[in-house]
């Protein structure tokens, strides 16, 4: 996780967490911003760090991202929606944060996901809002659905149902990738009525 | 895809089938059928009953079969499915089987020959009790890549709405059936179905074991109902206002 020391324009809106009143990056926000050059990345040395070693860290696994989630994430942020880390606040104010300390706990903290995302498993990844210029970081209201990455095979019925389970009445979207393909399955429960 | 209701293919069908509710048509199927000698009798992996005109009728106004176009005037003949030959015959209790053009057939032989044809019989018959119970005509969905097409009415009236595959689980929720495996068959399912304007719609029969007999797959077991559906994020529906640029598009 970075922190944002100079920000322009509008797209800080709905990118980004605040802790403590300052803006911090997800590495998958990173890698998305720098690919456009939106975003200039240095490292603790104060040299500018390339798209190979950003990709590099998105597909690393150890923070909390891979490359399947941020292939899905450039998907849908570059169409408009507002994708945010499942669970984790836009927003926080907590006294005990001191981003100088070198404390993990601290950085658990702000970085908000302490697992690695798993191989195979069904991983709940982001909190999606509709592409919406009211979206306030400190009220965002429910996500209008939830992101759950999917492994090699489709989940079944009882995965789903207590993948719903843990997003309430949430709305739950099931994203594949596969290549350069992201691919985004619903599996509603229907009750067919009782015809006259 | 969202439908918006059944497609009626002409003006006055929706009120033609409100005025013509099938359960009761098939009620009076189950009468005619009771009444009339003529058994069913197997032909391949389906059965074939010879019919005289108003039993005709009403197979042809509830949809079962396939009736087998002939130069005769007296006698019509229908080609039935395994599970509507066993849906008349157990389950509405109005026709009679015979198996080596001898004797009738019993409900319990009956059951046991047709599990020793196909071991998922009783996957399929569950599928089939449990659409055709609600009153919906159910077909064979094979053009369509699927187990069945459902009807709201005769497919005479309506398009049909679902195309709907039949999958099975065992008792710890672990999914045992082979369709839906891998991501392309999703894909294809959806864009199959999709694109004839019918939603998929998955029947997971829950809680089958194989030595259950009849009663127990009916008593036991229970059918949960998901439609699959595929989302375009860059098809937006009614909420979505997009701002700003777009990035890429699939």
């Amino acid at each position: 996780m970075a922190q944002v020391i100079e920000k322009k324009g509008s797209l800080w809106v709905s990118t980004g967490v605040i802790r403590n009143s300052k803006l911090y990056c997800h590495i998958e926000e990173i890698g998305y911003l720098a690919q456009i050059g939106a975003l200039v990345l240095f490292d603790e040395g104060d040299n500018v760090m390339g798209l190979k070693d950003i990709f590099t860290k998105c597909a690393d696994r150890q923070y909390g991202c891979s490359w399947e989630s941020f292939e899905a994430y450039r998907h849908l942020k570059s169409l408009g929606y507002i994708v945010g880390r499942q669970g984790q606040p836009w927003s926080l104010k907590h006294n005990k944060i001191n981003p100088n300390s070198d404390s993990t706990v601290d950085t658990d903290l702000i970085a908000g996901r302490i697992e690695e995302l798993q191989i195979g498993a069904a991983n709940l990844i982001f909190d999606i809002h509709q592409p919406n210029s009211k979206f306030k970081k400190t009220d965002p209201g429910n996500p209008s659905f939830i992101i759950c990455l999917v492994g090699d095979r489709p989940p079944s019925r009882k995965e789903v149902e207590d993948l719903e389970k843990k997003c309430k009445s949430v709305p739950l979207k099931f994203c594949h990738v596969s290549h350069d393909n992201v691919s985004f399955f619903s599996f509603p429960k229907v009750s067919l009525p009782v015809l006259p | 895809m969202e439908l918006s209701g059944p497609r009626w293919k002409g003006k006055n069908f929706a009120q033609i089938a409100n005025s013509n509710p099938m359960s009761e048509i098939i009620a009076q199927l189950q009468v005619c059928l009771s009444n009339s000698e003529s058994a069913a009798l197997p032909i391949g992996t389906d059965f074939l009953l010879e019919t005289v005109p108003e039993l005709t009728k009403l197979l042809n106004r509830t949809s079962f079969g396939r009736q087998l176009t002939t130069s005769y005037d007296s006698k019509q003949y229908f080609q039935l499915s395994p599970e509507e030959t066993f849906y008349l015959h157990h389950f509405l209790k109005c026709l009679k089987v015979s198996i080596d053009n001898a004797k009738l057939i019993d409900v319990n032989d009956f059951w046991n020959f047709m599990r020793s044809r196909s071991e998922l019989f009783p996957i399929y018959y569950r599928a089939y009790v449990h659409l055709r119970s609600k009153n919906w005509i159910v077909k064979l969905g094979t053009k369509n890549g699927v187990d069945y097409v459902v009807y709201r009415h005769h497919p005479a009236l309506v398009h049909s709405e679902y195309a709907v595959i039949v999958d099975r689980e065992n008792d710890k929720g672990e999914k045992e059936g082979e369709r839906m495996r891998v991501w392309s068959d999703l894909h294809c399912a959806v864009r199959a179905c999709n694109g004839v304007a019918k939603a998929v719609l998955l029947l997971n029969v829950m809680g089958y074991e194989v030595n259950f007999n009849l009663p127990e797959l009916l008593e036991r077991t229970i059918v949960d109902e998901r439609q699959i559906t595929r989302w375009v994020p860059s098809q937006c529906r009614d909420d979505c206002k997009l701002e700003g640029n777009k990035g890429e598009h699939h």
